[in-house]
């Protein structure tokens, strides 16, 4: 029975090896033909360089020195052409929704900054000549600055983000575009309800669960973001509210314990030391004092 | 150890005579100097050793990334259990009243006092950066077992030093005026260290008291020495050290090697020092029951130490016995039981096997083979750690201890060896007082002349 099921445990194990190793990565062709709508600078690189040394180096290495981390199947080190040939539109997919081992970066990573990662791997490839893309406008208008705001609505559980956009004096709602909502947390942000577009009032509603673990005093970090940075670069605002269950958990380096530092000893064993070294040393200092003793009496 | 001192005997003239033969070795003679000299030379190669491992650091030692542990926490083991064996002669047999210890307390108590002082400096070889010592005392958490054993060592060498001087005032004032034949050094030593001793009853009695509480105090830290010794290894998950009987194991163990240790060291006092008459056959006997009793009872904790997990042969611990038992380490595995347990047992039950020289034959076999166990406790357990060892180097799968870690060990032993020389050559060696005090209680036994 156990050499059966450890059997099949294996066969499973060599089937998702292969199968990994085997399927083409698909990116859909709208997703794969993709630009960045504005060009590569040095700039750019140096950013996507930070990034690349922070996030991917542990996996994918040096570009060009081959010390990829051993996986199966393995990550692909950035100078080689398996790397190179996908298309920018295919290299942002793949940053972004990752597959496998490959975690997804769309939201550790802004959009922008995927770009910069790309045009840091472009470095390394002589051949490349980059293609942009054209910018989108938004319905024919330009704006000075494009602004978002939150502001929290506790008595309908709500969320409101203000997508404005300001031309001279003018300010001017703007409807009709996706925003996210995210809630901030190590690695990786938590998505607050479902992506909504703005209203005519540019105005779009989020609600979010009364469960939200915040922080002490139940604050909880926001982070509105707009979809799509194609039309005004990206727009973003950070907001701290205070909406979530207030949870106050002590560090976990709080209580007295055998693996914490020195003054976090467990009284149980500070007694114990400081008790044997001292009757055993209180004994010798009697041996000495007897040794004065005999000294004297020899006077 | 008698609660009292009948002082009768510094009026009965065996003393001179006691004290004649056992002062007689003491000074500097040819020989001596020759001796030292050569276990200096060879000391200064040894610390040749020691500043290449100061300049370049631990890496020219056979210790790598899995094998952290190698020749110099296994010597720093040995010497912490050779030790123990000052415990077990002058506090266990002492005070449980054995009279025939008493010619072999002081060697038992110079054994402690070297060993006890050379572990501190083993395990200062072990540090690649030992100018950070200070460290453990600035920084280190009471949590850590590695603080425990830093404190016990202390207070036990501390314990042994204070009850080989403590046991050698009377001797110190019974050599004034006889040591004629000595530097004048040491004679100022004597009188220092005789610390204005009368033989008055008062001294005595303050003095037996003192010896006492050194003699109690000593028995829970000999015990907390060799148990935290144990510790350092036991409190890891690791196979071959997850052991819950570690602590009896090591302390079973270190009495073997320090009872061979004594009995090397009496044969040297019976022979080099013509001392035969107080270091007789019958204490060879005695010592070799004795041998055998401590060899015995740590059998038994071999025999469940190895045969419980081999039984059960689970995954890790099972890769681990068959290593030691049929596996890279089975040779020495098997030379240790064999040359260092289970023959000197056998042997040792028949009675001409425990005569003074085969008796210092078993016990140098005995002592080179518990050099090797602990060599076999921490380097195997070391070898087999429980991640997969991927994409390093294939030197650094097993351990080979290189030449420079080897002298370095052979240094400390050389320390060692050197402590104990001038112990047993500048002082009494055997208690005078105390066979003189023996002698004179039972005259009829022990002839004037």
């Amino acid at each position: 029975m156990i050499l059966k099921s450890t059997f099949f445990v294996v066969l499973n194990f060599v089937a998702v090896v292969l199968l990994a190793q085997t399927t083409p990565w698909e990116v859909p062709a709208d997703r794969s033909a993709k630009l960045s709508t504005a060009a590569f600078t040095d700039q750019n690189r140096n950013t996507g360089k930070d990034l690349y040394q922070t996030n991917c180096k542990s996996c994918h290495g040096d570009p060009g020195k081959n010390n990829v981390i051993k996986l199966v199947p393995p990550p692909p080190d950035p100078a080689t052409t398996q790397l190179q040939q996908n298309s920018d539109g295919s290299l942002h997919y793949k940053i972004s929704e990752g597959r496998g081992a490959m975690p997804a970066f769309k939201n550790i990573m802004s959009s922008a900054d995927i770009w910069n990662v790309i045009s840091y791997l472009r470095s390394y490839n002589k051949d490349y000549r980059q293609l942009l893309a054209v910018k989108p406008a938004y319905g024919g208008e330009v704006f000075d600055k494009v602004d978002l705001k939150l502001t929290a609505d506790p008595t309908h559980n709500a969320i409101v983000a203000q997508l404005t956009g300001l031309k001279g004096s003018l300010v001017k709602p703007i409807a009709g575009l996706e925003v996210k909502l995210f809630a901030k947390r190590y690695f990786g942000n938590l998505m607050v309800d479902k992506p909504m577009d703005t209203d005519t009032e540019g105005k779009a509603l989020f609600s979010y669960p009364k469960n939200l673990p915040g922080d002490a005093s139940g604050k909880v970090s926001l982070i509105a973001q707009l979809s799509n940075e194609e039309l005004f670069g990206l727009v973003r605002t950070e907001s701290t509210m205070a909406i979530g269950l207030p949870t106050d958990r002590p560090p976990l380096n709080e209580p007295r314990a055998l693996w914490n530092v020195v003054q976090k000893t467990p009284i149980w064993l500070l007694v114990t030391y400081l008790a044997s070294v001292l009757i055993v040393w209180g004994f010798i200092v009697l041996a000495l004092l007897k040794l004065r003793a005999i000294f004297k009496l020899g006077e | 150890m008698a609660s009292e001192v009948n002082t009768k005997f510094l009026q009965d003239k065996r003393l001179d005579r006691i004290a004649s033969d056992i002062l007689r070795p003491v000074g500097v003679d040819r020989s001596f100097l020759i001796w030292m000299s050569s276990l200096s030379m060879l000391l200064f190669v040894c610390l040749y050793a020691y500043y290449i491992q100061l300049d370049k650091g631990l890496i020219v030692t056979g210790m790598r990334d899995y094998v952290s542990w190698g020749m110099y926490i296994s010597n720093f083991v040995f010497f912490v259990a050779t030790s123990l064996v000052g415990m077990l002669i002058s506090s266990v047999l002492g005070m449980m009243g054995y009279k025939w210890v008493k010619p072999i307390g002081r060697i038992a108590e110079i054994i402690a006092v070297a060993f006890s002082a050379v572990a501190g400096i083993v395990i200062v070889s072990d540090m690649g950066r030992p100018e950070r010592l200070a460290y453990v005392f600035m920084f280190g958490r009471i949590q850590s077992p590695i603080l425990w054993d830093v404190t016990v060592v202390v207070t036990y060498m501390t314990l042994s030093i204070l009850l080989y001087i403590f046991t050698m005032i009377p001797d110190m004032a019974i050599s004034r005026g006889r040591i004629g034949h000595t530097p004048v050094w040491l004679q100022k030593t004597y009188e220092f260290l005789s610390f204005n001793f009368q033989h008055k009853p008062e001294q005595y009695k303050i003095l037996l008291k003192a010896v006492r509480i050194l003699l109690i105090m000593i028995v829970p830290t000999a015990f907390a020495i060799h148990t935290v010794t144990s510790w350092l290894f036991a409190v890891t998950t690791r196979p071959g050290w997850d052991s819950t009987i570690f602590g009896p194991y090591f302390l079973t163990g270190a009495f073997v090697a320090g009872s061979a240790a004594v009995i090397i060291l009496m044969f040297v006092v019976r022979n080099s020092y013509k001392l035969s008459r107080y270091i007789t056959v019958e204490l060879f006997d005695k010592m070799g029951k004795l041998l055998f009793l401590v060899s015995i009872v740590y059998f038994y904790f071999n025999l469940n130490e190895y045969l419980v997990p081999a039984y059960k042969m689970k995954t890790f611990e099972a890769r681990h016995i068959i290593e030691l038992f049929v596996g890279e380490h089975a040779f020495m595995f098997w030379s240790v039981q064999l040359l260092g347990l289970i023959i000197p047992m056998i042997l040792l039950l028949f009675k001409s096997m425990r005569k003074p020289v085969p008796m210092f034959i078993i016990a140098i076999v005995v002592l080179i083979a518990s050099w090797f166990k602990r060599l076999l406790i921490v380097v195997p357990t070391m070898e087999a750690p429980f991640l997969p060892k991927q994409n390093v180097p294939d030197a650094w799968m097993l351990y080979h201890p290189t030449i420079v870690e080897s002298a370095i060990t052979v240094g400390t032993i050389t320390m060692a060896v050197m402590i104990i020389s001038v112990l047993m050559k500048l002082f009494p060696v055997i208690p005078i007082w105390e066979i003189a005090e023996e002698e004179s209680a039972h005259p009829d036994q022990h002839p004037v002349e």
